[in-house]
């Protein structure tokens, strides 16, 4: 078994501060693992320990996008590659997903890729299922739990809105894990140490055979407004009986009893 | 704080992961451990074990990381930021107040047994020096290793004993030769399954809830000589040694604590209001919170500069007597100031503010009071009376 996992690095979400004219302060903002990224490598380690199998990460981002690469070759993870090219800087989820579905290609023998359900920052939840199509594999999102996986197959739940969905699926397959899949394990100071010389190769577009323009249009946020203001809540007033009698009727008004 | 310019992306990526230890695996757990009057040191330390953090700067060969003091700095000050100042201790206890001398001057049997199970988390250990006639004063010990063939037969008992109903084995100063003084002593390890030893009472404290602390007993406890860390004698100047490092990380996670109740008194300021405004505009409160992190901030450096001076292998007793000093007092100011702020939110156990003000106070006390932290500092500035004959 060989999984990939791909990992985005997002700004820690207290860490992110706006200016009063709506743009994002960069300073002091704390970049992490997306959060369900993290459940996805978790899950892929568990696996592959079980498989006797391989786990390389994968990151599409800026240099620094090692720091996230590294501490999941220190949670176990056993290759990493970064994708980094000057063209990507806007690229979009669609394009994200055509890039390292080549990086996958260009690994060959992949048969599962964890991905978390969407990422933090953009959230538009779309780069799971786009990889998936990019590679023409099924795609399994929601993950909540894998109750079996082999080379040749996987069950796993599908958290739904309001049903769990039991779903078998031949690899080689996409999942999208959801949040507490797992438990994350926690890297190892020896493990941080062991991975702080590993080289993490760097794979621009022309490595992997791919050109700017063929990755579709680019997203720009135009503008950034703040949702308005919640409209303030109605105090009751009265003894207690007159208050719980009217509370009763405008819950009953309002259709919530 | 740029912290990068101190620490490198290896040590960032060790503050993240203890960070996130403390917040998932201790945390939320403190309520219940400062009830029960203790934590559970079986499991944490085991945990703590296998991710490598109770063993930072000891050799390889015993299941350490070989690492530099940094490394220590970095869990301490992380350690130091729990919700509570008890579990803190009892790890600092374990990792670099009952186990530097061993560490570096016991014998390959003993660190076999002893410090790699210390370090995998597979044994908790004590340190075990006051006793009920002597805290401040080591040399007036009385507890006695007397010597039969080739053990030591040891009577006394030891007060305050941190981890002392929990550990596996105590790191024991006792005195093995009629000598007094600070001559005579020796240090030993004592497994707490030895018969003789006791656990005679477990003490109720005024704060450090969730740390257990002990009065022990010795009666006839036999150890073999090969217990003994070092040579027969050396125990007070080992000690003297190793109180050097429980002094630093004292300092260091004292210092983390307080910044910590600062930034929550700032949050907490920001939202109260009172005449109208929050309690932050008001000038009194807002320069006074400014002070008390400079403060933090200087006593960050000192402990900086003792790290620095320690790795690179110079005595530091001077200057981390005087950031320990600085430590036990900040910390007693930055409790009365900030309880202050809080008002009666600080007064109530709702709030965590109560807590710290209880636990903080110790920092003047415990690892040599503030008193013997200046007589040090005196000593080295020469600046004793001379003794009259
Ligand atoms: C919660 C807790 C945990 C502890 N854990 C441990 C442990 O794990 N192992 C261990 O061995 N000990 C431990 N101790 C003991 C601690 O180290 C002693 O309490 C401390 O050294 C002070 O000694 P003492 O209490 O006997 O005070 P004393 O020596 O009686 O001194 C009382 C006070 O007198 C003042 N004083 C003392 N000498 C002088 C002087 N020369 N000049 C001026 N003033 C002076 C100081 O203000 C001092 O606080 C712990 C204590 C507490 C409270």
């Amino acid at each position: 078994m060989h999984a990939v996992v791909c990992v985005k690095q997002v700004p820690e979400q207290n860490s992110v501060k706006i200016n009063s004219d709506t743009t994002i302060d960069a300073s002091g903002i704390t970049p992490i693992i997306n959060l369900f990224d993290e459940y996805a490598i978790e899950e892929a380690l568990q696996w592959a320990e079980k498989n006797d199998g391989k786990v390389t990460v994968i990151s599409l981002g800026p240099d620094d996008a090692t720091d996230s690469l590294k501490k999941a070759l220190a949670m176990g993870a056993n290759e990493a590659i970064l994708i980094n090219d000057d063209s990507l800087g806007q690229v979009g989820a669609q394009g994200a997903a055509k890039v390292v579905a080549a990086a996958i290609q260009k690994l060959g023998d992949v048969n599962i890729v964890f991905c978390g359900k969407q990422s933090t920052d953009d959230e538009t939840g779309q780069f799971g299922p786009a990889l998936a199509r990019f590679l023409g594999w099924p795609q399994l999102t929601y993950v909540f739990k894998v109750h079996e996986l082999t080379d040749s197959q996987i069950v796993v739940d599908r958290a739904l809105e309001d049903t769990l969905e039991t779903v078998e699926a031949s690899l080689p397959v996409v999942i999208t894990a959801v949040k507490d899949l797992n438990e994350p394990r926690y890297p190892s100071l020896l493990k941080i140490r062991k991975v702080s010389k590993q080289p993490i190769p760097t794979w621009t577009l022309s490595d992997l055979g791919l050109s700017a323009d063929s990755l579709g249009g680019t997203i720009n946020i135009a503008k950034r407004t703040p949702p308005p203001p919640r409209p303030s809540g109605e105090i009751l007033s009265g003894d207690v009986q007159t208050q719980v009698k009217e509370l009763v009727q405008k819950l009953i008004e309002s259709q919530i009893l | 704080m740029s912290s990068e310019i101190y620490f490198d992306k290896d040590q960032e990526l060790f503050r993240q992961t203890v960070r996130r230890f403390v917040e998932r695996e201790i945390n939320p757990h403190v309520e219940e451990w400062e009830a029960a009057r203790c934590f559970d040191g079986r499991k944490l330390f085991k945990q703590m074990g296998d991710l490598g953090f109770l063993g930072v700067s000891y050799p390889e060969e015993y299941g350490g990381a070989g690492l530099d003091y940094w490394y220590n700095v970095v869990l301490a000050e992380e350690v130091g930021r729990a919700d509570c100042g008890g579990v803190p201790m009892a790890i600092a206890v374990h990792t670099d107040m009952a186990t530097p001398a061993l560490a570096e001057f016991g014998s390959e049997e003993l660190k076999q047994r002893f410090l790699a199970p210390a370090i995998a988390g597979d044994m908790i250990a004590a340190i075990a020096v006051s006793e009920p006639d002597a805290g401040s004063d080591v040399a007036a010990i009385r507890t006695r290793a007397v010597r039969d063939g080739d053990e030591y037969v040891i009577n006394g008992s030891k007060m305050w004993i941190t981890n002392g109903t929990q550990a596996d084995f105590i790191t024991l100063l006792a005195r093995t030769g009629d000598e007094g003084g600070f001559r005579g002593m020796s240090l030993i390890i004592v497994p707490t399954d030895t018969p003789g030893f006791h656990v005679s009472r477990k003490l109720e404290k005024l704060g450090n809830h969730s740390s257990d602390t002990a009065l022990l007993s010795f009666d006839d406890v036999r150890v073999p000589v090969a217990n003994r860390i070092g040579e027969e004698g050396m125990g007070f100047m080992l000690q003297m040694q190793q109180f050097q490092k429980e002094r630093l990380v004292g300092a260091i996670m004292g210092n983390a604590g307080a910044e910590k109740v600062i930034r929550m008194t700032i949050n907490y300021c920001r939202e109260r209001k009172t005449f109208g405004q929050p309690l932050i505009d008001n000038q009194w409160i807002h320069f006074k919170l400014c002070e008390l992190l400079t403060e933090v901030e200087a006593l960050r450096q000192l402990t900086y500069h003792c790290t620095r001076l320690l790795v690179a292998g110079h005595d530091i007793t001077r200057d981390v007597s005087m950031a320990k000093l600085k430590a036990g007092r900040l910390a007693r100011e930055v409790a009365d100031t900030c309880l202050q702020f809080h008002g009666g939110m600080g007064y109530v156990e709702e709030y965590p503010m109560a807590r710290y003000f209880r636990d903080a106070r110790l920092l003047s006390i415990g690892g040599g009071a503030d008193e013997i932290m200046l007589g040090i500092i005196a000593k080295y500035e020469d600046m004793l009376p001379r003794r009259r004959k």
